[in-house]
């Protein structure tokens, strides 16, 4: 193997630590620890004001990241937006996601793009530059299905979902069936977490729902459950360490996890790492790669009824569960580092499509 | 408050700009505050310069996740390009290359039209974003000079413990001279190389460090005369400096007009004595000459001399070191911080 001196490029959002972050470190230790050397090179980014988005792609156009302390840069791999931007005759993508408020999220609650002229020519703008800069990358992988499908749908450019495990993956374990469902994730809009909580108003059963993670809508979540009267229901548990968070998936009946469109999604690979199925919905996104209704999990409408005669299903039967949790988990094992390091490194070889032989 | 440090640096490159934002960064959030590093590349070649500046201009940090942001701290070329309504400057350096070092061996930039120019652009944006900054203060008082006498602005140095205070202790006054530098050309370990023909034959060179000078440095060890007492460990951090530092005779530091210098400190926290050169810059706001060390010529003879002198008299270097010691006590993040933040 050729020991390559590799680039990670970041989209830093000073003060926020997420998902993404994490999977950057994880994608440094890996290449690691297959010899690689490597780092990660963070620029900051911020949306706010919108005419900020394009100046933060400059900068990364601006940046060299063909030359480090000790001679060239082998290769680079660049991940969110505006990362792409950077200029590298290796540049491979590994996309998270782009600027997902003026693709797939623009017009729903979850944008700020409005049906303006100014924000319409903007998005117009950021989706065509965007395919400009992804086409020049020699390798184009993504995290998921649901991110290279938005890629085809918007940009017209093929790419090839490169999973890879969440970071808990050593340590994640099995335990009893207990009398909780669990939700983790950011307590943000998009994650629908207030979907989850009047699922847990129809149930029939006594199983609680716990949630775990913090986010900028706590307490509205919170007092949304008071208003509800489903506080015996339903618990908030705030940010929780890793220990912890192993213990409340060894303990759970199964997992909850319905957000609108998320990417990927760790939490799903988490639980079937821990043998647990997974509730979801039809329009979770990252979710339906893995979750197959009534085989690892139960994929529902977007409702509070459907979810619950999912959850009331599991409640009332916990080898149900288990047997559910185990398909799950031989699916989440198969996913390995080894697996996306080989694939980031491999050598360019046919170049790559014209955009217009890309579309299907 | 929330707090950004600003730092540009090549990719691979670890140097002492680097430890200082970090310790920055750790002591500010020792304290309470929630400090974040932004670090973007930085490449030295004349051709890239304006580039990373307008890279660094094009990143509005005034906000971050739509909460704002209190305070940047931009520490070097081009980090003060970043637009923020506070903006606080603590200087650890300009490109030196367009500025104190033009016309030395270690600028890259000469004397023709192209060159001219960029140099006089590079002063006037730097004199620019200076004006933008609520406030400039600088690593050492050679840096705070040079920022009055190319761009005009007066401000004052902050001094700053060095990142290893913390490890740093006193030992036995033992038989070798203690060298920790990068080996660059810039540091000019090679004065202290040939000083060690003219040193007593009892006293061993200790270098700690590495770089790219390293093959020619130790061709020139062998050279000396005195290549079997002298020693390269190679790049060592932390714990085992200190304990280097510990064990040492003296210390010699004799760069070239050097910013400020963490070694000069580290020295003296260790209670040693530090033998330095009359043109090594940041080191001079510290030595005093007989008081804490010996400052002599940049010339090997010199500096042999000086080392002589402590080599043949254990209580001088201690008393020395001493004297030095509560130089460097004085040195505290505490001060620091209050100034920055205002």
């Amino acid at each position: 193997m050729t020991r390559l001196r590799i680039l990670i490029l970041e989209a830093q959002v000073p003060f926020v630590h997420g998902g993404a972050e994490i999977l950057v470190r994880e994608l440094a230790s890996a290449l690691a620890a297959r010899g690689h050397d490597a780092q990660i090179v963070s620029v900051p980014f911020t949306d706010y004001p919108k005419d900020e988005i394009l100046a933060g792609a400059e900068a990364w156009r601006l940046l060299d990241v063909t030359k480090a302390a000790g001679g060239d840069v082998d290769l680079v791999v660049a991940t969110k937006f505006p990362t792409y931007f950077a200029r590298h005759p290796r540049k491979v993508l590994w996309l998270v996601h782009q600027h997902r408020a003026a693709y797939e999220l623009a017009g729903t609650r979850f944008s700020d793009f409005a049906h303006t002229p100014r924000d319409v020519a903007l998005r117009r703008r950021l989706i065509d530059v965007d395919t400009r800069m992804l086409r020049e990358c020699v390798g184009r992988f993504t995290i998921a299905r649901t991110v290279s499908e938005r890629m085809l749908k918007y940009n017209a450019i093929a790419s090839e979902a490169l999973y890879n495990p969440p970071k808990l993956a050593s340590r994640l374990h099995a335990g009893p069936y207990g009398d909780y469902v669990l939700t983790v994730t950011r307590l943000e809009h998009v994650k629908r977490v207030d979907l989850a909580i009047d699922t847990f108003e129809k149930t029939t059963s006594s199983m609680r729902l716990l949630i775990a993670g913090e986010g900028s809508i706590r307490y509205e979540l919170a007092e949304y459950v008071e208003r509800r009267g489903l506080r015996d229901r339903v618990a908030f548990l705030g940010r929780v360490d890793d220990d912890r968070l192993i213990e409340l998936y060894a303990g759970c009946r199964a997992v909850l996890f319905a957000p609108y469109q998320e990417d990927y999604g760790y939490v799903t690979l988490e639980a079937f790492l821990s043998r647990k199925p997974v509730i979801t919905a039809r329009d979770s996104g990252g979710t339906l790669e893995f979750v197959v209704d009534a085989v690892n999990g139960y994929v529902c409408d977007p409702t509070p009824e459907a979810l619950a005669h999912a959850v009331n299903r599991l409640a009332a039967d916990p080898a149900l569960a288990a047997s559910l949790g185990e398909r799950g988990h031989g699916i989440a094992a198969s996913i390995t580092w080894d697996n996306v390091v080989d694939r980031l490194t491999a050598e360019p070889g046919i170049p790559p499509l014209p955009a217009t032989m890309a579309v299907q | 408050m929330k707090v950004i440090v600003a730092e540009a640096r090549m990719p691979f490159a670890r140097d002492g700009a680097e430890l200082h934002v970090e310790s920055l960064v750790a002591q500010l959030r020792l304290r309470g505050h929630d400090a974040e590093r932004v670090a973007l590349p930085f490449h030295s070649r004349k051709s890239d310069l304006l580039d990373q500046a307008c890279a660094w201009r094009m990143l509005n940090l005034s906000s971050s996740n739509a909460r704002p942001i209190d305070l940047l701290i931009a520490t070097r070329f081009p980090t003060w390009f970043a637009r923020h309504p506070r903006k606080v400057v603590w200087l650890i350096h300009q490109h030196r290359p367009a500025y104190d070092l033009y016309g030395t061996p270690y600028s890259d930039f000469t004397g023709n039209e192209q060159d001219t120019r960029l140099r006089a652009q590079l002063t006037a944006l730097d004199s620019t974003m200076f004006a933008e900054s609520e406030r400039i203060f600088t690593n050492a008082q050679n840096t705070a000079d040079r920022v009055r006498r190319f761009n005009g602005v007066a401000t004052r140095p902050l001094y700053h413990p060095p990142p290893i205070a913390d490890w740093l202790h006193g030992g036995p006054y033992g038989d070798y001279i203690l060298l920790v530098s990068r080996l660059e050309p810039l540091k000019r370990v090679d004065l202290a190389i040939r000083a060690m023909a003219h040193v007593s034959r009892s006293v061993r060179l200790v270098i700690v460090g590495d770089g790219s000078q390293r093959a020619a440095l130790e061709r020139e060890a062998a050279r000396s005369g005195a290549g079997d007492r002298i020693t390269f460990t190679g790049a060592l951090w932390g714990e085992p400096v200190a304990e280097m530092y510990a064990g040492a005779l003296g210390v010699i530091y004799a760069p070239f007009d050097e910013d400020y210098g963490y070694v000069t400190l580290e020295a003296f926290l260790a209670a040693k004595p530090v033998v330095t050169a009359t043109d090594a810059g940041g080191p001079l706001e510290f030595v005093r000459d007989g008081v804490n060390g010996f400052i002599t010529p940049p010339d090997p003879i010199a500096l042999a001399a000086s080392i002589n002198r402590i080599a043949a008299d254990r209580s001088l270097a201690e008393r020395l070191g001493h004297a030095g010691q509560s130089l460097a006590r004085t040195i505290t993040w505490d001060g620091v911080i209050e100034q920055l933040l205002g």
